[in-house]
């Protein structure tokens, strides 16, 4: 067999070395280009700077050590092997041996993730349903580290026992029928056993009834996420994305009132659409006038967006948006009075609901999150409850769980008087992504009904000695006169 | 590259025309050409990739810390070398992207696949050259489109790789999801062209073309894996095709295919219903999941060869590896949901995902054993390509059990969307495939450029990659298991989540490392290829076909007649032998077990009807199926 060594000229050696130094150096000077300057660096928060720091350059003056260390070795080798003509460094030896102490070095690193890093891993389940998916995960855990260990351990092993010898022949050795049934029926069984027990996990979790579940409303939306509970006559009341005004009605719930004016305003919306689309011409005069006066250096950007402005409405872009948006406008105006009639969805039964921006829990008591999205794919994450669930427009998904543990016995079990449990998206949906999240209190059943009594109903009960206006045409049966709540339009009332 | 005058100098012994340099080493028909085209742009579409990785663990592990060489290279991404959440995003759908299709698809994929198919069936070429030319073109082209979306005002497509709708369809929904998405769809469109081109080309070459002798359990398990990739990415593309064109619908001729009931800031309701977001989901896994097949399946083909040459043994269960192969395959079109469990998909059908998708670890684990066994008792030559090998065996083994964990959906709960499964796929996919890739490149380099690459380098860039590997992607799953969710752009959303700050570090400068690791394989490669020195004709050994033909390249691969086969190509160390190995275009009046065939000494001679005996029930049924017989 052939040797696999080659000759190390000096050109080479050097190359090597200058290309693994800038390896070394480069990232040193990108630390420091790191600009200090700045005051506005907040001095060391959760980390210290100059510990990190001190870390990577640890790690590279290592790097450079072995780096050294290496070259010298080669050094040498190269020098000997032209005067004895043997290859000094015996490679198969030195691979041979790299792979035990890939093996040692290895099972160290694991062992020091499994106590270090074992140690972050989550707590206990906070819900009932949280210790079955623990065990699930011990029994995998088990059985999965086993083969882990056994494979990686034979695969290095047999590198360094069997690394080629002088004068050793591999044996002819290709085909064992009894040993492949086995170690295929063998997997077999075990994963039929971890698919059996992950069945009735998950069959229990997501297919078994729970009769006395609380329902609670999550909604989200690009960035956050909101809360509804049902109220006092534990019914929700209907609602759809056409009925959405960020301001006054964000879960789009069917409130008369609030609906007609959004139809209202869409309707004046619309109006303006169409005198912005028959007066473009002059429009474009007016503009096509103010870019005349002024100039690219004087006004820089101002002046540029303008001219794109002018440029969109020369080429139609503009006048084709606007008929776009009139279009949209036009559909939602004409669902929203599709929908007015029905008493099906006008029924009230929003006006008690009580929207939140925290999710209150009573402990060990069941409950299923009913999930509605507002615009694109979120995912409602609460890994201290082992809970997950997509929340997808267009769609209602569910999840139901019983939080064990409140948020006061967390924060002792975890030493940490700032503990909070957070619900937190974990799909991607844009750039605040990694910051969506709601926090959620589990508490006594007493303290519980101390909070949601304070939380304000959506829509308030008119006050018997405010002189309610006098009710043109309305078309509310029973109950009080309903204002919206606080922060509305105040125009809103004029609707009746 | 075998200098052209060398090229010349063989010109005699075949019909040969002098060609241009366009025609030679631009639109070239010849299948090695092409192979190396697909080779290099999948090296530079890799260092791209890697580039981006480096460029946004450097903002998980110092969130707070400023960079000027982020800026230098970023400019408006980057404004006072901070990266721009949005572009965090861009940087790590892209990476994704390009890692998947563009290095580890075409460029492992198509690299091997064109190289070896002929040469290891013992064809003069691919079934159509033309085709064959048009699919590097089509990829080419892909990746310029895929490159230009960087050059978009918005920005490239970040939606994820995945890119959900309605995240993807609306233009207003992220700046990622204006024009730079359109350009991604178009690339994707592009990018299935070439794949399918190539995946009609393997097919009919490895069923029409093998030459006298060369039965199907004959072929080196390499052609194997690549004739079931293309046969996975021949069924499973089209519906990729389908999902992104129902999407460019969505986005520019206002359907509603996965779009319904929307609000969305800045526009308001949309007119869309009916639609549904989970649709796009299943089209997408339907081919999501035997991509990742397409991805791995090619690299487990080369270990194995790779392994039973360096191991100087006979691959262990010849047959068995065949069969686990076709059984990874067929399944790898029924597991799809189990990235699905918790999107509201019926949670019955969730149960039948699970199940199905754990009968997967069977011949997975069928194909770990037997390489284990091949290695039992071997006479191990440490080659690079050998190295890499074994690190491909070795994160199939670490990513492989963690599917364990991913596929049982009531763990999954906790673990979808976590840095558990960025863990559990950089190892199985990331890392496995990669090393698989670099294993290939080692061994088929002397072939490729008729030069051998330099083993020391090799070395260092073998035990650097595998070391970094493992410290990159093995703390993640404890990440993951603590509950921090992927494509986060800094993990500042509750407080737990700071002590994972250093184990980012750690990481972080790993990748580093990894990466500086890389520049000595790029050093190593495009030094060699006009330096390196000069290869014999045969360097490993080895029994396979290709290694049958001269160093330098010509067309037509062989001078003469394309040399008959007269056994299976694993047959090393036999008894009978002086020599460790034996050529399968070697005359020679005994067939050899190694490839599988029971061992009776009852049928020496099998050519003409290798049926009849229970380890080639398979191999005649197939034979019956496709009506295709050795030449
Ligand atoms: C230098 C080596 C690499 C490093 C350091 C690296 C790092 C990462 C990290 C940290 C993420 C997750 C980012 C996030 O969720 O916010 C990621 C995503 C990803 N990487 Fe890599 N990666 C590397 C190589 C690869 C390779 C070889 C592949 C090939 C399969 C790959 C495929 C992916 C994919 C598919 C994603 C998901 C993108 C998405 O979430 O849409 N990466 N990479
Ligand atoms: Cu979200
Ligand atoms: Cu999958």
């Amino acid at each position: 067999m052939k040797k696999m060594m080659f000759g190390w000229s000096g050109a080479k050696l050097f190359l090597l070395a200058s290309l693994l130094l800038t390896a070394t150096l480069a990232p040193l000077s990108v630390f420091a280009q790191a600009d200090p300057a700045s005051d506005v660096i907040p001095a060391p928060k959760e980390f210290s700077l100059s510990t990190s720091d001190l870390v990577s350059y640890a790690y590279w003056v290592l790097a450079l050590l072995v780096l050294l260390v290496i070259v010298y070795i080669f050094n040498i080798g190269a020098a000997s092997e032209k005067l004895t003509g043997r290859a000094v460094i015996n490679w198969t030896k030195v691979n041979a041996w790299m792979s035990i102490i890939f093996l040692v070095a290895g099972s160290a690193g694991v062992a020091y993730e499994l106590i270090y890093h074992g140690k972050l891993l989550l707590p206990e389940a906070a819900s009932a349903h949280g210790d079955s998916i623990d065990n699930m995960f011990n029994w995998t855990f088990g059985i999965t580290f086993v083969v882990f260990v056994v494979t990686e351990v034979l695969l290095f092993y047999f590198l360094f026992k069997y690394r080629q010898k002088e004068g050793q022949k591999a044996a002819y050795y290709f085909h064992n029928n009894q040993l492949e049934i086995i170690w295929t029926i063998v997997p077999a069984i075990v994963l039929t056993f971890l698919v059996l027990r992950g069945y009735s996990t998950w069959h229990n979790i997501t297919q078994t009834p729970e009769p006395k579940a609380k329902q609670i409303e999550i909604f989200g939306y690009q960035f956050g996420w909101k809360a509804r509970y049902a109220g006092d006559d534990n019914k929700f009341g209907e609602a759809n994305f056409n009925f959405i005004d960020p301001a006054t009605n964000e879960l789009g719930l069917a409130i008369k009132p609030s609906v007609i004016a959004l139809r209202d305003t869409l309707v004046a919306d619309t109006g303006r659409l169409g005198k912005d689309l028959r007066t473009l011409p002059a429009i474009l005069k007016q503009k096509a006038d103010q870019l005349s006066k002024m100039s690219l250096a004087a006004d820089g950007k101002a002046y540029t967006d303008l001219e794109q402005e002018l440029e969109d409405i020369r080429n139609g872009n503009k006048a084709s948006e606007l008929r776009k948006m009139m279009k949209r406008k036009g559909v939602q105006i004409q669902r929203i009075n599709a929908t007015l009639a029905s008493k099906d969805m006008f029924n009230e039964a929003a006006n008690d609901d009580k929207v939140t921006t925290e999710i209150h829990l009573i402990k060990d008591q069941p409950y299923t999150f009913r999930y509605r999205a507002r615009d694109v794919i979120h995912s409602a994450y609460m890994p201290y409850f082992r809970a997950q669930m997509n929340v997808v427009p267009g769609m209602l998904t569910s999840f139901t769980f019983t939080p064990t543990k409140t948020t006061k016995q967390m924060q002792d079990e975890e030493k940490n008087p700032e503990f909070q449990f957070y619900l937190f998206c974990a799909k991607i949906c844009g750039s605040a992504h990694y910051n969506m999240k709601i926090k959620i209190v589990v508490e006594s059943e007493s303290e519980y009904n101390a909070w949601i009594e304070k939380q304000k109903r959506v829509v308030e009960p008119v006050q018997p000695e405010a002189p309610a206006a006098p009710a043109a045409g309305s078309d509310t049966t029973a109950t009080p006169k309903t204002a919206i709540k606080s922060n509305q339009k105040p125009s809103l009332a004029m609707g009746f | 590259m075998s200098t052209a005058a060398a090229h010349g100098a063989h010109a005699d012994a075949h019909e040969h025309h002098h060609e241009s340099f366009i025609r030679k080493y631009i639109f070239s028909t010849d299948h090695k050409m092409i192979s190396r085209q697909f080779l290099i742009t999948g090296i530079v579409m890799g260092v791209i990739g890697m580039v981006m990785s480096i460029l946004f663990r450097l903002q998980l592990a110092w969130p707070d810390q400023k960079f000027a060489i982020l800026e230098m290279l970023l400019g408006r991404w980057a404004k006072g070398g901070v990266l721009d959440a949005n572009f965090y995003m861009a940087l790590v759908t892209i990476h994704g992207t390009i890692m998947v299709f563009y290095v580890l698809t075409a460029g492992l994929s198509g690299t091997f696949s064109n190289l070896l198919i002929p040469l290891q069936c013992g064809a003069r070429d691919m079934a159509s050259p033309f085709m064959n030319m048009l699919s590097y073109w089509f990829f080419f082209l892909s990746s310029v489109v895929l490159c230009w979306s960087f050059f978009v005002e918005t920005g490239p497509a970040s939606a994820g790789w995945t890119v959900y709708p309605p995240l993807s369809a609306l233009e207003k929904a992220m700046p990622g999801s204006g024009f730079g998405m359109t350009l991604w769809l178009v690339a994707i469109a592009l990018f299935i062209v070439s794949a399918l081109l190539g995946g009609v080309n393997y097919i009919s070459t490895v069923l029409n073309m093998r030459t006298k002798g060369m039965s199907m359990n004959r072929l080196p398990l390499t052609i194997w894996a690549f004739f079931f990739t293309a046969i996975l990415g021949l069924l499973s593309f089209p519906v990729l095709l389908g999902a992104a064109l129902f999407l460019i619908f969505d986005r520019s001729f206002g359907t509603s295919f996965y779009l319904s009931d929307i609000w969305l800031n800045g526009v308001g309701a949309l007119e869309n219903v009916g639609g549904s977001p989970i649709l796009y989901q299943h089209l997408f896994w339907f081919l999501g999941h035997p991509e990742v097949y397409i991805i791995l399946m090619p690299a487990l083909g080369i270990t194995s060869e790779v392994i039973a040459t360096n191991a100087r043994k006979p691959i262990f269960g010849y047959t068995a590896m065949v069969i686990s192969l076709m059984g990874i395959s067929i399944l790898s079109f029924i597991v799809w949901g189990h990235h699905m469990f918790i999107t509201g998909m019926n949670p019955f059908l969730g149960s039948v995902f699970m199940f199905l998708t754990l009968v997967i670890a069977v011949p997975s684990a069928v194909k770990v054993f037997n390489y284990l066994t091949t290695l039992w008792r071997g006479n191990i030559r440490f080659t690079p390509a050998m190295l890499f090998a074994i690190g491909l065996v070795s994160f199939f083994i670490s990513g492989g059990l963690t599917g364990i964990y991913l596929g049982n959906a009531a763990l999954d709960i906790n673990l979808h969307d976590s840095y558990f499964v960025v863990a559990h796929f950089h190892l199985v996919m990331g890392s496995a495939a990669i090393f698989g890739m670099f294993s290939g490149i080692y061994h088929w380099f002397p072939k490729m450029f008729g030069r051998l690459m330099n083993n020391t380098l090799g070395y260092f860039h073998f035990w650097l990659t595998f070391i970094a590997a493992y410290l990159v992607f093995f703390p993640m799953h404890f990440m993951g298991l603590a509950g921090v969710p992927r494509r986060y752009y800094a993990f500042s959303v509750i407080p737990e989540f700071n002590v994972w700050l250093e184990v980012n570090q750690l990481i972080t400068v790993a990748a580093i490392m990894a990466g500086f690791a890389q520049v000595l394989f790029l050093w190593n490669f495009f030094y060699s290829i006009f330096r390196g020195k000069k290869s014999d004709a045969n360097p490993w050994n080895s029994n396979t076909l290709e290694w049958s033909t001269p160093v330098e390249h010509i067309h037509g691969n062989w001078p003469g007649e394309i040399p008959t086969v007269y056994r299976g190509p694993y047959e090393y160390s036999r008894e009978d032998r002086e020599e460790d190995f034996y050529p399968q275009h070697i005359p020679g009046d005994d067939e050899g077990h190694g490839h599988g065939a029971p061992k009776t000494k009852s049928a020496p001679v099998h050519t003409e009807e290798p049926a009849a005996q229970s380890g080639n029930v398979l191999f005649s049924a197939l034979k019956k199926v496709f009506g295709f017989s050795p030449r």
